[in-house]
C-alpha cells in the first residue's frame, strides 16, 4: 500500500498541469467572483458559497479528469492487475493522493479567500473542514466517473458522475446553512465524515471493478 | 362522478383559458408514447427483413 | 386503458377549486413521474441480475428501457414545466422535485451515452450495469425531495400507505390513468426489448430460426 502511495504521489507530482491546474482555477474564480459583483460588494458573503459550491464541482472534476486514463493507455493498470489481481488498493491510494496533493490545497486556498469575502474569520476552521471533506466524496465520485469513461472524454465522465454529486451537494446546501446561522455544524460534520469514511471504503471497490471490466 | 365537466366544445377546448396548456401538454405526450411505438415497431421490421436477407442468402 | 383514465379526467373530472381546469394535467403528469422512477428502479434490478448472475437477458433489458424511461421523464418535466405557468407563473423553478427529476433524465441520458461510446457491447453492458446500480441511490432523494427541502412543489397527494388528499372523482381517473400508462409502457418496453434481442443476437441460431 505505501509503495502504491509513494509511486502515486511521484506520478501526480510530475504532472504538473493535473495539480496545478486545478489549484489555479480555484484562484481565478475566486478572485473573478468579487469583481464581477459590481453593485452589491457588501453581499459578497451571501453568494460566496454558491461560489465555492460550483468551484469545488468544477476543479475536482478538472483534477480527476483522466485520473486513470494515462494508466490505462501505458499498460500500468495492466501490470498492476497482474501483481494484486485487483484495483482496490490502487484506487484507494490514488484517492487519498489526489485529495491530499489537490483536495486539501483546494479546500485551504477556499478557507482562506472566505476572509476576503466577509466571511468570519472564527469561520476558517470550519469551512477549511467543509470543503475538505467535500473534496473528498467529490473525488471519490469523479473517480469513479473517469473510471467508467476512461478514454472516452471528460462529457461522459461528466454526464455518468455528475448526477450523484447530488447527495452531496444537498449534503454541503445544509452545512453552509448551519455555519451561517451557527447552529448544528457538528451534527452536519459528524455525518459527512461518516458517508466520507463509508464512500471511501466502498467506492474503490465500484471503481476496481468498472477498471476489471475495461481490462478484460 | 359522471357528468360532463363542460357544457359545449369551445369550453372543452378553451377550459377557462388553461385549454392551451391542457391540450399541449397532451398532445406532446401522445406524439411522443406514439413515436416510440412506430420507431419500435420499424426497428424490429427492418432487423426482421435483414435476418431474412441473411438466411436467404447463406 | 389510458385513454379511458384521460378521457374520464379531462372531461368528466369536476374542475378543481384552487387551480381550475390546468389541474387535469395531473392525469398525465403524475403517472410519468411514478413510472420515469419505476422504470429506474426496474433497471437496477435488472443491472444486479447482469452483475451478479451475469444474465445476459438483464444488460438487454436495460438498454431497452432506458430510452422509454428518459422519454418518460421528459414528458414529466415538460408537463410539469407547462403545468407550472398557470399554477406558479413560472415554467421553470430550480425546486427540489424539479431539479431533481431533471438529475434523473440526465441519469438515463448518462447510461444511453456511456453505453454508447464502447464499440465492445459486452464491456458496454458491465458499465452501464454498474453505473444503473450506483444511481439507484439517487431514488430515494427524488421520492423524498419535496419532504427534505423547502419547495415550491406540492407533497405528494396520493400514497401507498397513506391514503389520498383528493377527492374520488379526481382520484379514479388519475388511478386509471397510472395503470393504464403502465400497460402502455410495457407494451413499448416489450416491443423495444424485442427489436434489441434481435439486434444483438442475430447471428444466433434460434433467432434465424425463429424470424
Amino acid at each position: 500500500m505505501l509503495r502504491l502511495v509513494k509511486a502515486e504521489s511521484f506520478k501526480l507530482s510530475k504532472k504538473l498541469k493535473s495539480w496545478l491546474g486545478p489549484l489555479l482555477i480555484m484562484v481565478l474564480v475566486l478572485i473573478a467572483f468579487p469583481l464581477s459583483i459590481d453593485i452589491s460588494q457588501f453581499d459578497l458573503d451571501k453568494f460566496y458559497f454558491s461560489i465555492i459550491i460550483v468551484s469545488l464541482l468544477m476543479t475536482s472534476f478538472v483534477a480527476t479528469e483522466g485520473m486513470f486514463e494515462e494508466d490505462f493507455e501505458d499498460g500500468s493498470l495492466e501490470q498492476e492487475f497482474l501483481i494484486e489481481k485487483d484495483f482496490y488498493k490502487l484506487v484507494l491510494s490514488k484517492i487519498f493522493v489526489y485529495v491530499c496533493l489537490i483536495g486539501i490545497p483546494i479546500a485551504f486556498i477556499g478557507a482562506l479567500f472566505s476572509f476576503a469575502n466577509g466571511v468570519a474569520i472564527g469561520s476558517f476552521a470550519k469551512v477549511f473542514l467543509l470543503l475538505s471533506l467535500s473534496n473528498l466524496l467529490l473525488f471519490n465520485l469523479f473517480a469513479f466517473g473517469n473510471a467508467l469513461s476512461i478514454n472516452k472524454g471528460a462529457m461522459l465522465g461528466v454526464l455518468s458522475s455528475l448526477p450523484l454529486a447530488l447527495p452531496v451537494i444537498i449534503l454541503l446546501g445544509t452545512a453552509v446553512r448551519s455555519i451561517q446561522f451557527g447552529d448544528g455544524f457538528a451534527a452536519i460534520i459528524t455525518l459527512m465524515i461518516g458517508v466520507g469514511l463509508v464512500m471511501s471504503a466502498i467506492m474503490p471497490l465500484i471503481i476496481s471493478a468498472a477498471l476489471k471490466t475495461h481490462i478484460d | 362522478m359522471f357528468n360532463l365537466a363542460f357544457e359545449n366544445f369551445n369550453e372543452i377546448l378553451y377550459m377557462d383559458g388553461h385549454g392551451i396548456y391542457v391540450w399541449s401538454v397532451y398532445s406532446i405526450g401522445t406524439f411522443l408514447i406514439f413515436l416510440s411505438f412506430l420507431i419500435a415497431k420499424k426497428s424490429i421490421r427492418d432487423i426482421q427483413q435483414k435476418i431474412k436477407i441473411k438466411n436467404a442468402s447463406s | 386503458m389510458l385513454m379511458l383514465g384521460w378521457t374520464w379526467g379531462l372531461l368528466f373530472a369536476p374542475q378543481d377549486a384552487v387551480q381550475g381546469n390546468s389541474y387535469r394535467i395531473i392525469f398525465l403528469h403524475v403517472p410519468s413521474v411514478i413510472f420515469a422512477e419505476l422504470i429506474y428502479f426496474f433497471m437496477a434490478v435488472c443491472a444486479l441480475m447482469h452483475l451478479v448472475w451475469r444474465v445476459k437477458l438483464g444488460a438487454y433489458l436495460i438498454k431497452s428501457a432506458a430510452p422509454i424511461g428518459a422519454m418518460i421523464t421528459f414528458i414529466g418535466l415538460l408537463s410539469g414545466s407547462i403545468w407550472g405557468i398557470p399554477t406558479w407563473g413560472t415554467w421553470w423553478q430550480w425546486d427540489a422535485r424539479i431539479t431533481s427529476t431533471l438529475i434523473l433524465f440526465i441519469m438515463y441520458l448518462g447510461i444511453l451515452t456511456l453505453h454508447g461510446s464502447f464499440s465492445n457491447l459486452e464491456k458496454a453492458d458491465r458499465l452501464m450495469s454498474i453505473l444503473v446500480v450506483i444511481g439507484v441511490v439517487n431514488i430515494p432523494i427524488i421520492k423524498k425531495s419535496v419532504d427534505w427541502w423547502s419547495t415550491l412543489h406540492q407533497p405528494a397527494s396520493i400514497s401507498v400507505s397513506g391514503g389520498s388528499s383528493i377527492d374520488p372523482s379526481m382520484l379514479y381517473p388519475l388511478l386509471i390513468s397510472v395503470i393504464g400508462l403502465g400497460f402502455t409502457l410495457i407494451s413499448l418496453g416489450i416491443l423495444s426489448s424485442r427489436s434489441y434481442i434481435f439486434i444483438r443476437e442475430k447471428n444466433k441460431r434460434w433467432i434465424s430460426e425463429n424470424v
